[in-house]
């Protein structure tokens, strides 16, 4: 019954309320930082330890916190995490530092963060809060994904991933569509999947 | 009793909750601090042995570099600060000698990816290099320097912070001797 529950908390963050497909949280971050796969994998690892660490935080102590500075309190433990992201990156990751840039510390205003928080680490104990955050940025990371591989091989006609150049394609290496790396691309291919994923019956409307 | 105790009971949930962050931050902060400096200075370092690629040592004085090969000076090196579209925009500068640049490059800026983002790219940065300082201009301003393209602004602040820091360092430099 235990496992049970805790497996349907960790997978409905996968699928049925993926934070972007979904829900759609979180889209200034995500589409910002989604022009290349590196660029994706490194925004998921910080969301990743942000939201686990936010959700132990806060389911934990979710009993004493008085209702009426809950947000406050919400807030500083997630930019607290946010900081100690950042500063980690800063001093072991630096090339990735710099690539995410401003996107790095803004994942304080990420809301699919302070939405766990409020909506389920705050009222639900610590093993199911723990599934929640890893199901979200699973869920996350998949999407954000995605949306970088098609923004990337065709916004540069190409796909390297850490600096390894993987393949590069025929007449768009030549001749990559840079708006799908530009801002409005992001919006676009997001409208697009969104619309694709629906028609699939992948994801449904409420 | 038990009345104002309720009251207060948030301010100091919240006081304590910070000073635990505080804590926790300036605990990692201490960790990661000379980490930071290390990858910034090696990434100086590394960036001064491409423009200058006999380099064997260098001096920082008076904020400028002085790179010397085993026998000889091969030139000097110093940071400009440009004020970029997205913030700010620092730039490692070499000179050959007293008016020729040896060549720039981008050590951090915030600038729009895809658009200003580009000034690090050798496609723009590759323009500097052998340039006299005093062409160091956009071509529309009669320079040597082509804008890139939609991101004039981003450009503007590369060459108007290369130019008018290097004016100032040779400056320095000449009153030195």
């Amino acid at each position: 019954m235990k496992t049970a529950s805790f497996w349907r908390e960790f997978t409905k963050g996968i699928v049925i309320s993926n934070p972007l497909f979904v829900l759609v949280l979180g889209l200034c971050p995500a589409l910002a930082v989604s022009t290349s796969v590196d660029n994706a994998l490194g925004m998921s690892v910080g969301v990743t330890f942000v939201l686990l660490g936010s959700n132990i935080i806060i389911s934990a102590i979710r009993k004493i916190i008085p209702n009426m500075v809950r947000i406050p309190i919400f807030i500083v433990v997630i930019a607290t995490f946010v900081t100690i992201v950042n500063l980690v990156f800063h001093a072991y990751v630096p090339s990735l530092y710099e690539s995410l840039g401003i996107y790095l510390p803004l994942i304080v205003v990420n809301c699919i963060i302070l939405g766990r928080a409020e909506a389920f680490a705050s009222k639900n104990p610590l093993l199911h809060s723990i599934a929640d955050a890893l199901g979200i940025s699973i869920g996350f990371m998949l999407a954000l994904l995605i949306i970088s591989f098609l923004r990337e091989t065709l916004g540069t006609g190409s796909l390297s991933i850490f600096g390894a150049r993987l393949f590069t394609l025929p007449i768009l290496g030549e001749h990559p569509m840079a708006v799908f790396v530009l801002p409005p691309g992001a919006f676009l291919l997001m409208g697009l999947l969104l619309a694709l994923l629906r028609r699939l019956g992948v994801i449904k409307s409420e | 009793m038990k009345a104002t105790l309720k009251k207060i009971f948030p301010v100091i949930f919240v006081t304590v909750v910070v000073f635990m962050a505080v804590a926790l931050l300036s605990w990692t902060n201490s960790i990661t601090k000379d980490k930071i400096e290390f990858q910034e200075e090696q990434q100086i370092q590394s960036m001064l042995g491409e423009m200058f690629p006999d380099m064997s040592r260098y001096a920082f004085e008076d904020d400028i570099y002085t790179i010397y090969s085993d026998e000889a000076q091969l030139g000097y090196a110093f940071l400009a600060l440009g004020k970029g579209y997205g913030g700010n925009i620092n730039i490692l500068v070499g000179l050959e000698n007293e008016t020729t640049i040896k060549g720039i490059s981008i050590i951090s800026q915030t600038e729009t990816p895809g658009l200003g983002a580009r000034v690090s790219e050798t496609s723009f940065v590759g323009e500097f290099a052998g340039l006299s300082i005093d062409d160091v201009a956009l071509r529309q301003d009669g320079g040597q320097i082509d804008a890139i393209t939609g991101a004039t602004i981003s450009s503007g602040a590369v060459v108007d912070a290369v130019k008018a820091t290097a004016v100032e360092r040779v400056k320095s430099l000449q009153e030195k001797e």
